[in-house]
């Protein structure tokens, strides 16, 4: 008999087999003519225009870790809602604390003004340099 | 079946209630600084204090009760209760540091000055379930959220590049470190299936182990441990924090994070890898599982972090920095009292705990105040201080010397009691070890004060004046340091009445 593990590495084995084996029976089989427009990348037919690697606006991340935020309320909410009727009135206070945190999360985001795309950039002023410009006013 | 379970989650939350007051804390802090923040722009600070206020009265009612809450997720118990105390005790004085603080009042701080308080509550919060949490996941989850929150304390002044220099690199390394830590635990559930720790430490028994694999896996275990306490070969992210945060995020890092570190650690070793069918005919002395070299591992552990941590700090000519390192080597002095595998050694680390609060707090405090009116973290600047501000340089001498262990300090009866758990043990090596560490450590100590009194005293410089309100504070740390020192008998007695850990002798 094979142990638990020893099952975990056939299906490892079976998988490299799968992909390999494919890979290189195409390469064998298959004509190969290339052209230009054949090797360039691939962008769901679009011309592919710059260098992939590009700096994305920082609020990406913010709108991201937001988002996530609300999926991860969404995967509490299903198993709730669905055995609802059994638990009662416990469960749905429990449910309204919950939600109301993650509402006040939401709320400081959006009264911090993280959800407004075109926000003007803030002035930077050092702190050094804010203190030097002081003492210089001063002098 | 679901009505047994709603009584038994009102139950577990009757007994949660510090940690749910602390929740409705932190939530409220958030909203009334986004109503009221313009215009009172304290008022995240009030908040918290009244909070910790509420959670201090709750927790003080818990004190003495010993049961297991959430299915075997948490456990309330006298050693748990003990370490809120210290969270608590540590936050109070942090935000009332901050209230003072000089860097969160001149720097672009200020705008978000409501969710700072925010974070100081949350990573308490966090501190909360590591002293309580007895499932290895919930250790997991607790350190994140303690980690989470004092990597962004650490790089809260978003102007000073070496604030988000330290912010970086504690993610690094913390991000490291927990990484090794999960894998330890993965292992572990491999080995058991379990993940409570009362159930690992029963299959342990009761099945048998592999002891090289679960010797790997206490050692990355380990590593999450010693990060977060900053023990040796983990101890690489804490001078630069601490030199680079806000002096008081580091003051709060060094202490509770420090302690809920230690907290899990200790409840950890002590409920997974103890055999409980063997009495060793010591009272309290615990008997690790066979073919693991528990006792060694943590010795040579404190024995390193000591050293390093001092001999490095000889170096330092930024005071923040030589805390941070001095920091290190008590996180070597506290883990002298985890080798001994003994209550005694356990009720000593209490003991310790609770004056590394008062000095460590103190001596930050004092570094704060000098680099507000000085503008420096030198060691250059404290030359003739003590003519120019001669009751700070006092109480900071004070710390200083409660710090190195002298009496009649709060630190010397700390130390007095590690010292003399070690020797009870007959670990005499760690013992000598411990005490020539305090000798290196009282040239560095010593060197500030020296600056002080005998630095240049004609240079003429001008006063310098405290409001009132600092010298409160001041006094609010130091009459404890030096009280505690010379009648310490309650303190001891509360100390080992705190050592019982649910379910364990």
């Amino acid at each position: 008999m094979l142990s638990e593990f020893a099952k975990v590495l056939l299906f490892l084995i079976i998988g490299v087999i799968f992909v390999a084996g494919g890979l290189i029976t195409n390469r064998l089989i298959r004509p190969h003519k290339p052209n230009p427009e054949k090797s360039t990348i691939y962008e769901c037919g679009e011309e592919p225009i710059g260098n992939p690697w590009v700096k994305f606006n920082i609020r990406f991340y913010t709108v991201a870790l937001i988002f996530l935020i609300f999926e991860v309320e969404v995967v509490f909410l299903f198993p709730w809602a669905v055995i609802y009727k059994e638990l009662g009135l416990f469960a749905f206070i429990e449910m309204v604390v919950f939600l109301l945190i993650l509402i006040l999360g939401y709320v400081y985001a959006w009264a911090k003004g993280d959800l407004e795309w075109d926000k003007p950039k803030p002035k930077y002023l050092g702190f050094e340099r804010e203190k030097r410009e002081i003492e210089e006013v001063q002098a | 079946m679901e009505e047994r379970f709603i009584i038994e989650l009102t139950q577990s939350l009757k007994n949660f209630l510090p940690e749910v007051s602390l929740t409705v804390t932190l939530s409220l802090v958030i909203l009334l600084d986004l109503i009221f923040g313009r215009r009172f722009k304290n008022i995240g600070a009030f908040v918290s204090l009244a909070g910790l206020v509420v959670t201090l009265f709750f927790t003080i009612k818990q004190y003495g009760g010993s049961y297991q809450i959430f299915r075997g997720m948490f456990v309330v118990d006298p050693y748990s209760t003990f370490f809120k105390f210290v969270f608590l005790l540590s936050a109070f004085v942090i935000v009332i540091f901050s209230l003072q603080s000089y860097e969160l009042r001149e720097t672009s701080a200020r705008r978000r000055i409501g969710e700072y308080y925010f974070f100081i509550l949350s990573l308490t919060l966090g501190a909360f379930l590591m002293a309580g949490s007895v499932n290895l996941i919930m250790m997991y989850l607790s350190l994140e959220l303690v980690s989470i929150s004092s990597y962004i304390l650490a790089g809260y002044i978003k102007e000073s590049e070496r604030s988000s220099e330290a912010s970086m690199k504690y993610v690094i390394y913390g991000a490291l470190s927990s990484g090794l830590m999960i894998y330890g635990i993965s292992l572990v559930y491999g080995l058991t299936g379990e993940l409570n720790i009362y159930a690992i430490n029963a299959s342990f028994l009761s099945s048998g182990y592999s002891p090289i694999v679960l010797m790997i896996s206490l050692v990355l275990i380990l590593a999450g441990f010693g990060y977060k306490i900053s023990a040796v070969p983990f101890h690489y992210w804490t001078p630069d924090v601490y030199e680079g945060a806000p002096i008081t995020v580091t003051a709060f890092l060094s202490v509770s994070s420090k302690a809920a570190g230690f907290a899990m650690l200790v409840r950890f070793l002590k409920a997974s890898f103890i055999d409980r069918t063997i009495t060793l005919g010591i009272e309290g002395a615990w008997a690790v599982i066979q073919g693991l070299p528990l006792t060694e591992i943590v010795a040579v552990l404190s024995a390193l972090t000591m050293t390093v941590g001092n001999i490095i700090a000889i170096w330092q000519n930024n005071l923040k920095r030589m805390l941070a390192y001095s920091s290190i080597a008590h996180a070597g002095y506290i883990l002298m009292g985890v080798v001994v595998m003994q209550n005694l050694g356990i009720s000593a680390m209490l003991i310790y705990f609770l004056a590394y609060l008062f000095m460590n707090l103190g001596a930050f405090y004092c570094v704060m105040l000098v680099a507000e009116k000085t503008g420096s973290e030198d060691i250059e600047v404290y030359k003739g201080l003590g003519y120019r501000a001669p009751f700070l340089s006092i109480v900071f001498t004070i710390f200083l010397v409660s710090l190195t262990g002298i009496p009649p300090t709060f630190g010397f009866i700390g130390k007095l009691y590690l010292f003399s758990a070690l020797i009870n043990a007959k670990v005499i090596w760690l013992a000598v070890v411990g005490v020539l560490n305090s000798v290196v450590s009282l040239y560095y100590y010593i060197r500030v004060v020296r600056n002080m009194f005998l630095g240049d005293p004609e240079s003429g410089k001008e006063p310098i004046n405290f409001s009132p309100a600092h010298i409160v504070v001041m006094l609010i740390l130091v009459i404890p340091t030096l009280l505690f020192g010379v009648y310490f008998t309650p303190i001891v007695n509360f100390a080992q009445i705190s050592v019982a850990m649910f379910g364990l002798r």
